[in-house]
């Protein structure tokens, strides 16, 4: 390898990115990440649930290493107005399949533990650099420019996140408009594991997945979302970015508020705020973009658009790690003959078409539309089946 | 010229957690290296980048110090090589016993003209370690030095006291502190931070160097400052009244 010259370059640290990254390096390419924040995870949120199907693929003993908060066995869905709520709580054991396996994390950790095994594996990590633009010759991605600094590869793989800026420079985005983008915030709260165990009715090492539908019960289409974690409480909100400026409350008082309501507050009494964060997430509009690839150029995860989102279910870690790896397949096929242009590369639009990721987008889609249908109610198994779908996302 | 830069490696200080009983809590840190340190690394690159020679980073602590991402870290900003002494007794060390570790460990480090430290740590902040050091190696030593000219066999330095600059040449080889103004420190690049993982980095332990026995200070607790209560009383406005009614608010409270 030449001196500033790499098989693939990987814009963006999350868990699209090493996903795409350590699968590559396992098959020996030379391989750079480059992350804006000063360590993988920095800049990343989640409510958070992760589904660890995807990533067992790439790590087989991954539920046994992995720092992972709690397993999620305990489905609760709250419909709250000002003063008042109604839950139901789902046991999530009758899961089975690809979803068996969900559990709270926390991704600062997490996606560190995730780039320290990559590394290991052979992946380069560049962290605290902005990538600004790409090279582009002929209608084709050659590399990244950092400040000065220009770098060069055969792919350049795109997983910047939900913003995604280089991906409209390479003309397979436009740019993001308010109605396409939420706004979550999130309040990491600590409080005695005893304690937290006790009150959720919790075993050691398991957790609770609780969405609360708010509508106005907390601020005009507010809703609200709460995971315990091993000795801590992730408990925020998610709004449309659009309601902000006419917004009563900022999202900062949004979750003061969520944590005012009596539903909530006997719950999480006593605890302290340890972090606070607010990040953008994809809206669901149950359509992946119609352009995955390029010349010289994938995108995956939020850049790519795939996300599930019902507005107070947002489920993307397990399809952005399904699509880090479905870019690395591409892109393995690609080295061998040498070829990166779009053609070659659209291997991976049909991957995606392929994969889970388009059938749960719609799927989720469809049954929170069911909610509707009177004749639900009637057929206590179908509720539940519909309302565990629902919560899961 | 040779250059030696200290550095000490600190937890984030964002990520220090001050618990209920005052007790602060270091889980949640990540390590770092110590911001005012950085800036005596910038300085000797930048006057190897004026006069030649080379920087070679210097250190001394705990399993810390042998730390890859520290290691890339320093390097990245622009020493050609690293030198730890890394012994479980150097962890959390007073500045004395710092200060005798890093004489040590000078001794394993070559010919060198100019070593450089930052104004303090950033988690003790004693200001001690650079003008101990100078001193156990019997060298011209001085703190508080905002600017340095390399010169032949001696550097100008300019020190900026309360309301004069004193400006000071100094024969080679000297121990310098450096202010946390005497420049800005560069963000690395990419190629600076591909390159440094390529760099020599040596690990010493006690086998290698001989290391103070015993400490100097004895910590006997490490609290964070009891919170006050605040009186959130605010003054709003410039004029006169409103100067006078903060006036005795103030004289109040201190009655």
């Amino acid at each position: 390898m030449a001196e500033d010259r790499f098989d693939a370059i990987i814009v963006g640290g999350g868990l699209a990115g090493i996903a795409a990254a350590y699968r590559l390096a396992q098959e020996g390419l030379e391989v750079l990440v480059v992350e804006r924040g000063n360590t993988c995870g920095s800049k990343n949120m989640t409510g958070g649930r992760l589904y660890t199907h995807t990533l067992e693929k790439l790590i087989p003993d991954l539920l046994q290493r992995a720092p992972l908060e709690r397993r999620i066995v305990k489905e609760r869905f709250s419909l709250l107005t000002p003063s008042s709520g109604t839950t139901i709580e789902v046991d999530s054991a009758k899961l089975g399949g690809l979803y068996a396996n969900s559990y709270s994390v926390l991704r600062a950790p997490f996606d560190r533990w995730l780039a320290d095994e990559a590394e290991a594996a052979g992946v380069m990590f560049v962290c605290g650099v902005l990538v600004d633009d790409l090279i582009i010759r002929d209608g084709r991605v050659c590399g990244i420019i950092a400040g000065e600094e220009e770098m060069e590869a055969d792919v350049v793989i795109l997983a910047e996140g939900v913003n995604a800026q280089l991906a409209q420079k390479a003309g397979l985005r436009e740019e993001l408009q308010p109605d396409q983008v939420e706004v979550g915030a999130k309040e990491v709260l600590s409080l005695d594991q005893a304690v937290l165990e006790d009150r959720f009715h919790l075993a050691p090492g398991e957790g609770i997945a609780w969405i609360i539908r708010g509508e106005d019960a907390f601020g005009p289409g507010a809703n609200g979302f709460l995971y315990t974690n091993k000795d801590t409480i992730s408990l925020g909100v998610v709004t449309e970015i659009g309601k902000i400026p006419s917004a009563q409350h900022s999202m900062v008082e949004l979750v003061d508020l969520l944590k005012e309501h009596p539903v909530v507050a006997p719950l999480i009494a006593g605890s302290k705020t340890v972090e606070y964060s607010a990040h953008l997430l994809p809206c669901g509009q149950g359509a992946i973009l119609p352009r995955l690839c390029g010349d010289g150029v994938l995108l995956a995860g939020d850049a790519a658009g795939l996300a599930i989102n019902l507005g107070y279910v947002v489920r993307g870690m397990d399809l952005a790690v399904e699509s880090g790896l479905l870019c690395a397949e591409t892109v393995l096929k690609c080295h061998e003959t040498g070829d990166f242009s779009r053609d070659a590369l659209s291997s991976y639009e049909t991957a995606i078409q392929n994969s889970f990721i388009p059938r749960d987008m719609e799927r989720c889609g469809s049954y929170a539309a069911q909610l509707g249908n009177k004749a639900l109610y009637d057929d206590p198994a179908k509720l539940i089946d519909v309302l565990t779908a629902v919560m899961q996302g | 010229m040779n250059i030696l830069v200290c550095y000490k490696i600190v937890p984030d200080e964002q990520d220090i957690v001050v618990k209920p009983d005052q007790t602060l809590s270091f889980d949640r840190a990540e390590l770092k290296i110590g911001q005012y340190d950085l800036n005596a690394v910038e300085a000797g690159v930048q006057l190897v980048e004026a006069a030649g020679g080379a920087v070679t980073a210097l250190t001394v602590g705990g399993a810390e110090v042998d730390n890859s991402k520290m290691k890339k870290s320093i390097l990245s900003r622009g020493p050609g090589s690293n030198l730890a002494v890394k012994d479980d007794s150097l962890a959390g060390a007073d500045s004395a016993t710092t200060a005798k570790a890093l004489a040590a460990a000078v001794k394993k480090a070559g010919e060198w003209d100019l070593i450089l430290c930052g104004e303090g740590s950033s988690d003790l902040y004693s200001q001690q370690v650079g003008v101990q050091l100078g001193e156990l190696l019997g060298v011209p030593t001085l703190n508080g030095v905002s600017a340095i000219t390399p010169g032949d066999g001696c550097v100008t330095v300019e020190r900026t006291l309360e309301d004069e600059v004193e400006t000071l040449e100094v024969r080679l080889p000297a121990v310098l502190s450096v202010t946390a103004d005497i420049n800005v420190t560069r963000v690395p690049s990419m190629k600076e931070i591909l390159g440094a993982g390529k760099k020599p980095s040596t690990i010493l332990g006690s086998g290698d160097v001989e290391l103070p026995a015993g400490r100097a200070v004895e910590t006997t607790s490490l609290l964070a400052p009891a919170q006050a209560q605040r009186k959130c009383v605010l003054v709003e406005g410039d004029s006169d009244d409103k100067i006078a009614e903060f006036c005795r608010a103030i004289r109040t409270e201190l009655q």
